[in-house]
């Protein structure tokens, strides 16, 4: 049971992750993003439909469209992302709203394009593409430590992929000259302005990095939790993870162990149900535990979170 | 080859409204200090942005180094070996000193030959040396908000340094100093230019001029007056031509006659969100028709000071009472009702509503009250007839009058929107908290006599200034903050300039305390 | 090519350029754009736009079908557009409300179900008469409703917990919670819904004969229209409405004021919730009379939409919600009628927001174009 817990807890918890460090890349360039939940749905939308294509012109066990997936996801999220870039950076427009706005607008768009794809290209009145189930890795010796070894136990290749990702992420953000200029931004564009750095540049291209890897999170949902895609891909894990960034306030160390929390209280409770024998309706009442977690601990941590200084703010680079 | 280092000609550059440079030429040698003089909105800041590259003229030439040169951004002004130094810091705050001087510069290496990264600890070897070189030590791995206003400035010039600029703007680079701080920076900027650096420096403070200057372009309403010789000028002179005529330094104030005790503040604490004590133990007391002016460098306590006695921060300890009443739990508005009126530091920030039209704006501490409303219900014709009371008596100037958006109007007329409407509360304590900043000369004349016509009606006044001339020239009696603590407080006769700076750098309240 | 691009901004100058309508112009520009966006997307589906279009209209009782069923009629039609029509007007307004107070309040459908679960389950399965299950209805609803906001805007202020974060999971917590006590005491076997609740307590009166012709009577609009009025006269008339604009604004300058922001960010966000709880009254126990578990209403997002495009006016979402509920309603006769998917409507309704949340840039763009125009004159003028 306790391997039930890490396995699950793990695979939840680190798609958060990267679409939180996503978010932390937009949020610490200045940007608020809530935008997250769409970008992950619209990734994910882009990622299924490139899957369900290649799946019919390969052979069943080809991996290929796995890792296409994630990839188009990725590029699909950020494509979509600069439309919240265009409105925050280019247009200057309310960038709460504008997070919401792009929320709907996903949800929207996806859902219609869902039906019209599925009746045009494969005329059928289905509302959702149906993925592989994706393959599990399994290390041999390492898998076999008690309680750690499930770490390594049942692995979804993405779960590798995040990892990989987020150590690039981290070095980028901490150790790089861009990411010193996207944390710059978010605290004192002005100073970065003056050091002959373009601020709307950093912005946009952290805006879509955020895009990009909310599109692989929503893509690694889509196959986690049910192997296809959906409109049920809005499930609010967009703004799980946004509350996940900020009891980590805006840093990728602590926001993974925020994340952490999260997938293990998630995979707790399912456990839960399933080792009392409960009926199955109790799910309902178990999967509001992450939500009530994240409430009860943003009141704990919200009142003194370091919020990237110019978060939100508008910069006009002609104003006096 | 021209003998000019920069040349700026017929320069103009409009903004919707105002013309902030008309056909302004000026020239500059190398090696020398070149000073621009005017009032603020006289368009110095403007024509020095241009030179940096931060907008370009809708007309004229700039050459640099006898070249022709479109500087069309900071970027290329430094490549043009051109740095400044804000008026507002441009400094990340939570970067150390070294990460701040590098940005846009910074060194690489590479991680296993392949992975490039930001070389930081070199840097901070290499910026640690260059603050040697020109004797503004600094330690480089400080953060920036742990270091002081005048550390911070350091760091803006060492900026300049490290980019290798022969030529540096200073924009007010002495409005946020002690007097010991000014004394040292321009000590600095004598040594940059024995180094062979160019200087220009902005300012409106004639002494410094006279101090450091080799010549002086005087700009008046966007257009160039005159270029003087400082040596051979008087700041007398200098003063006219700034204005346009003739000024009067002195501010007119008759003899006091204190009243009754109005506010006591004793033992006062209070503490800011992190819970450090930022105002610690103070007390004081101002009587009616007296002047007490808090002198302190920015950023000592005198906002959190003022902001407690309002009710806008909590007190942590210690007392105030205002006209023999306990008020130190009392919510703002009871207080706003026992008698404070308060002219905050940020005027756009907390004196104003500014997408409120400005008849909205005049009754915000009253609307609740009869005439303007009854049982809740708003009675919009007095909020019209009192605005076109309040536009008229205090000569607001406004495009549309009562029905004017606040947001669109002048710095100036917004102030004297809030001075009127607190003035108007016909409270028994005012507090005026940097009631000058960032307006004309003019207009400044015009809010010190509304001061001492306040004074003169037996108010107590209770006076913050980073200026220290406004300090000297309208106190009655000064108290001088310190990092949260009054250092000392006394009748302004007794105080020189000079022991009241001392006080501001905190040099010598530590005996004279018991 | 230089001299078309001018009078392309000389129109637009011309149809946008005037402030004083600006708050009626932009929108309209917005919906125009968004409806040819639409248009050309349903081109592209080897559609008639028109056809399309008026097809929503015909859905929505506002033009005549080519045939009616047995009892049915325009009138019907308009009535049951009117009877959807009611929850959306409260629910912009509950958006509105908190807008004003410079909160955003996503959280409208989860307020939604909460007050019409809660009304549901002790009224809606109750034998009250109708005289008393009616009103009780609706305080209720308004009860609950304001208590979610209310929560929203407590974790707001005294916690400095982002409102929409807040909403967001709150949410989930009341769909979630519902989903399983409908699902453990109240489903209806056959539907998966809740069971049906009495005709007494519901707000929507079913099959009244008129004339010829069998119509569901909204009960709730009347509400709708008057709180309406009474909340432009709240922000237009009261000292409580200056309050709450001051906050919205400058929430800084307020606290200086003396204004006691955290208190009015709170009644704030109960009056935002308990509309939302009365458009969860009209919406589940008057439209519809079951709840669909672990489904929040759409209309509590396209709410949103309304509200900007009303821009927060309650007049100006009277407009707004009838022309976006025009698009809703009509969107299931249009899919059955011209073979489009109906979920086309919510991305019109997507598009019409996202060119809203454009306003600010479109009204600079046209300031700017407008500031050139004159510029030229002048300068011809001085010529």
């Amino acid at each position: 049971m306790l391997d039930k817990i890490i396995i699950d807890g793990l695979s939840f918890a680190l798609p958060l992750f990267v679409m939180a460090i996503g978010g932390i890349y937009s949020e610490r360039s200045g940007i608020t993003n809530l935008a997250l939940e769409g970008l992950q749905g619209a990734g994910a939308f882009v990622g299924a439909l490139v899957a369900t294509f290649l799946m019919m012109a390969l052979p069943s066990e080809s991996q290929i469209p796995y890792y296409a997936a994630m990839f188009t996801a990725m590029i699909g999220g950020m494509l979509y992302a600069m439309l919240h870039a265009v409105l925050c950076v280019n247009f200057k427009a309310n960038q709460v709203i504008s997070g919401v706005v792009i929320n709907i607008l996903a949800m929207a768009l996806t859902v219609f394009l869902t039906k019209v794809v599925n009746r045009i290209a494969f005329g059928a009145a289905s509302d959702k593409f149906l993925l592989n189930v994706s393959s599990r890795w399994t290390i041999p010796g390492l898998s076999s430590i008690p309680i750690v070894g499930a770490v390594f136990k049942d692995i979804y290749p993405f779960e590798v992929i995040i990892v990989l990702v987020a150590i690039i992420a981290w070095y980028v953000l901490y150790r790089t000259r861009y990411g010193m200029h996207v944390r710059a931004c978010g605290d004192n564009p002005q100073a970065v302005d003056a050091a002959g750095i373009d601020v709307a540049k950093i912005r946009f291209s952290a805006v879509m990095i955020s895009g990009a890897l909310s599109g692989l999170a929503g893509m690694c949902f889509a196959y986690s939790i049910s192997a296809k895609y959906a409109s049920t891909i809005y499930v609010g894990y967009g703004y799980l993870s946004i509350a996940a960034l900020i009891f980590g306030s805006w840093k990728i160390l602590p926001t993974l162990g925020a994340c952490l929390l999260f997938g293990f209280a998630k995979s707790a409770g399912h456990q839960i149900v399933q080792v009392l024998e409960m009926p199955s309706s109790y799910s309902d009442l178990v999967m509001v535990f992450p939500y009530v977690l994240t409430l009860l601990l943003l009141i704990f941590f919200s009142k003194h979170n370091a919020a990237p200084k110019a978060l939100g703010e508008i910069y006009d680079k002609g104003k006096r | 080859m021209s003998d000019y280092i920069i040349e700026m000609k017929n320069i103009t550059k409009k903004f919707p409204g105002i013309v902030a440079n008309d056909s302004v030429s000026i020239q500059i040698k190398k090696g020398e200090v070149y000073a621009l003089l005017g009032e603020n909105g006289a368009g110095k800041s403007t024509l020095m942005s241009m030179l940096f590259g931060m907008y370009e003229p809708d007309e004229g030439e700039i050459y640099v180094r006898g070249k022709k040169e479109t500087i069309s951004s900071p970027k290329y002004a430094t490549q043009l070996n051109i740095g400044m130094v804000h008026q507002h810091f441009k400094l990340v705050s939570n970067f150390t000193i070294t990460e701040n001087i590098i940005m846009g510069m910074e060194p690489q290496k590479k991680f296993l030959g392949i992975l490039p990264y930001v070389d930081v600890k070199g840097s901070d070897k290499k910026i640690a040396e260059l603050s040697r070189e020109y004797g503004l030590e600094v330690d480089p791995t400080k953060r920036i908000d742990e270091i002081n206003v005048s550390t911070q400035q350091r760091v803006e010039i060492l900026k300049m340094l490290y980019r290798e600029a022969e030529i540096l703007i200073f924009d007010e680079p002495t409005a946020v100093l002690t007097p010991q701080e000014i004394e040292f920076l321009l000590d600095i900027i004598k040594g940059l230019k024995e180094a062979g650096k160019t200087i220009i420096l902005i300012t409106h403070k004639l002494e410094e001029i006279k101090k450091v200057a080799d010549r002086c372009a005087i700009l008046c309403k966007g257009k160039l007056v005159d270029v003087l010789d400082v040596a051979t000028t008087s700041t007398k002179e200098m003063a006219n031509k700034m204005v346009g005529r003739e000024v009067n330094f002195e501010v007119d104030k008759p003899e006091p006659h204190y009243g009754k005790e109005v506010l006591s503040v004793q033992n006062l604490t209070v503490k800011d969100d992190n819970g450090f004590d930022v105002v610690k133990n103070a007390s004081f007391s101002i009587r009616g028709g007296e002047i007490l002016a808090i002198a302190g460098v920015s950023g000592n306590g005198q906002v959190e000071l003022a902001d407690a006695i309002a009710g806008l921060m909590p007190a942590a300890g210690g007392k105030i009472i205002l006209n023999g009443q306990d008020i130190t739990h009392d919510n703002i508005r009871k207080r706003i009702d026992d008698g404070i009126a308060y002219i905050p530091e940020d005027r756009q920030k907390y004196g104003l509503i500014l997408d409120f039209q400005l008849k909205e704006n005049f009754p915000l501490k009253n609307y609740c009250k009869e005439p303007f409303s009854k049982k809740g219900i708003l009675n919009y014709s007095e909020f019209d007839s009192f605005g076109e009371k309040l536009i008229e008596k205090y000569d607001i100037r406004s495009g549309q009058g009562n029905k004017t958006i606040v947001r669109s109007m002048s710095g100036g007329n917004q102030q004297k929107a809030i001075i009127a409407r607190e003035v108007e509360q016909d409270a028994s304590l005012v507090i005026f908290v940097q009631p000058t900043r960032g307006l004309d000369i003019g207009a400044i004349e015009n809010i010190h006599k509304q001061i001492v016509a306040e004074r003169e009606k037996g108010k107590a006044i209770l006076l913050i200034s980073l200026e220290l001339d406004e300090v000297m020239s309208l106190a009655d009696t000064i108290a001088v903050i310190y990092s949260g603590e009054i250092l000392k407080v006394a009748d302004a006769k007794t105080l020189s300039v000079k022991e009241v700076g001392e006080f501001m750098m905190g040099v010598k309240g530590n005996e004279t305390k018991k | 090519m230089k001299q078309k691009n001018n009078s392309i901004a000389k129109f637009f100058v011309k149809m946008l350029g005037n402030e004083k309508y600006q708050f009626i112009t932009i929108p309209v520009f917005s919906i125009i754009v968004s409806l040819l966006v639409g248009a050309i997307v349903i081109l592209l589906l080897g559609k008639n736009p028109v056809e399309a279009y008026g097809n929503l209209l015909q859905g929505s009782g506002l033009l005549m079908k080519e045939k009616y069923a047995g009892g049915k009629g325009m009138l019907t039609d308009f009535l049951s557009f009117v009877d959807y029509w009611t929850p959306m007007i409260f629910a912009a307004l509950a958006v509105a409300v908190a807008l004003k107070a410079g909160l955003f309040n996503i959280g409208v459908s989860g307020q939604m179900l909460a007050a019409g679960f809660i009304a549901s389950v002790t009224v809606g399965y109750s034998t009250l008469a109708a005289p008393i299950a009616k009103p009780l209805v609706i305080i209720i609803c308004f009860v609950v409703g304001s208590l979610v906001g209310g929560l929203i805007g407590f974790l707001k202020h005294k916690f400095n917990i982002n409102e929409v974060v807040s909403s967001i999971m709150l949410n989930y917590i009341v769909q979630y919670v519902t989903a399983f006590f409908i699902y453990t005491k109240y489903v209806d076997p056959v539907s998966r819904q809740s069971k049906n609740i009495a005709d007494a307590a519901r707000l929507t009166l079913k099959n009244v004969e008129i004339g010829a012709l069998k119509g569901d009577i909204p009960l709730g609009i009347i509400l709708a229209v008057i709180v309406a009025f009474i909340i432009k006269y709240v922000f237009d008339k009261t000292t409580f409405g200056y309050e709450i604009k001051a906050i919205g604004f400058n929430t800084n300058a307020s606290k200086y004021a003396g204004i006691n922001v955290g208190k009015n960010m709170v009644i704030a966000m109960m009056i935002s919730g308990g509309l939302a709880g009365l458009a969860g009254a009209t919406y589940y126990l008057g439209y519809f009379c079951s709840m669909q578990p672990k489904v929040l209403a759409a209309t509590g997002y396209d709410a949103i939409a309304v509200s900007l495009l009303g821009n927060s006016n309650p007049m100006g979402i009277l407009a707004s919600s009838f022309l976006i509920n025009i698009i809703n309603k009509g969107s299931t006769y249009m899919s059955s009628k011209a073979g489009l998917d109906a979920e086309i409507a919510s991305v019109i309704t997507g598009l019409i927001l996202l060119f809203s949340a454009c306003g600010a840039y479109i009204q600079y763009l046209v300031k700017k174009n407008k500031d050139k125009i004159e510029e030229n004159k002048k300068a011809k003028g001085e010529a």
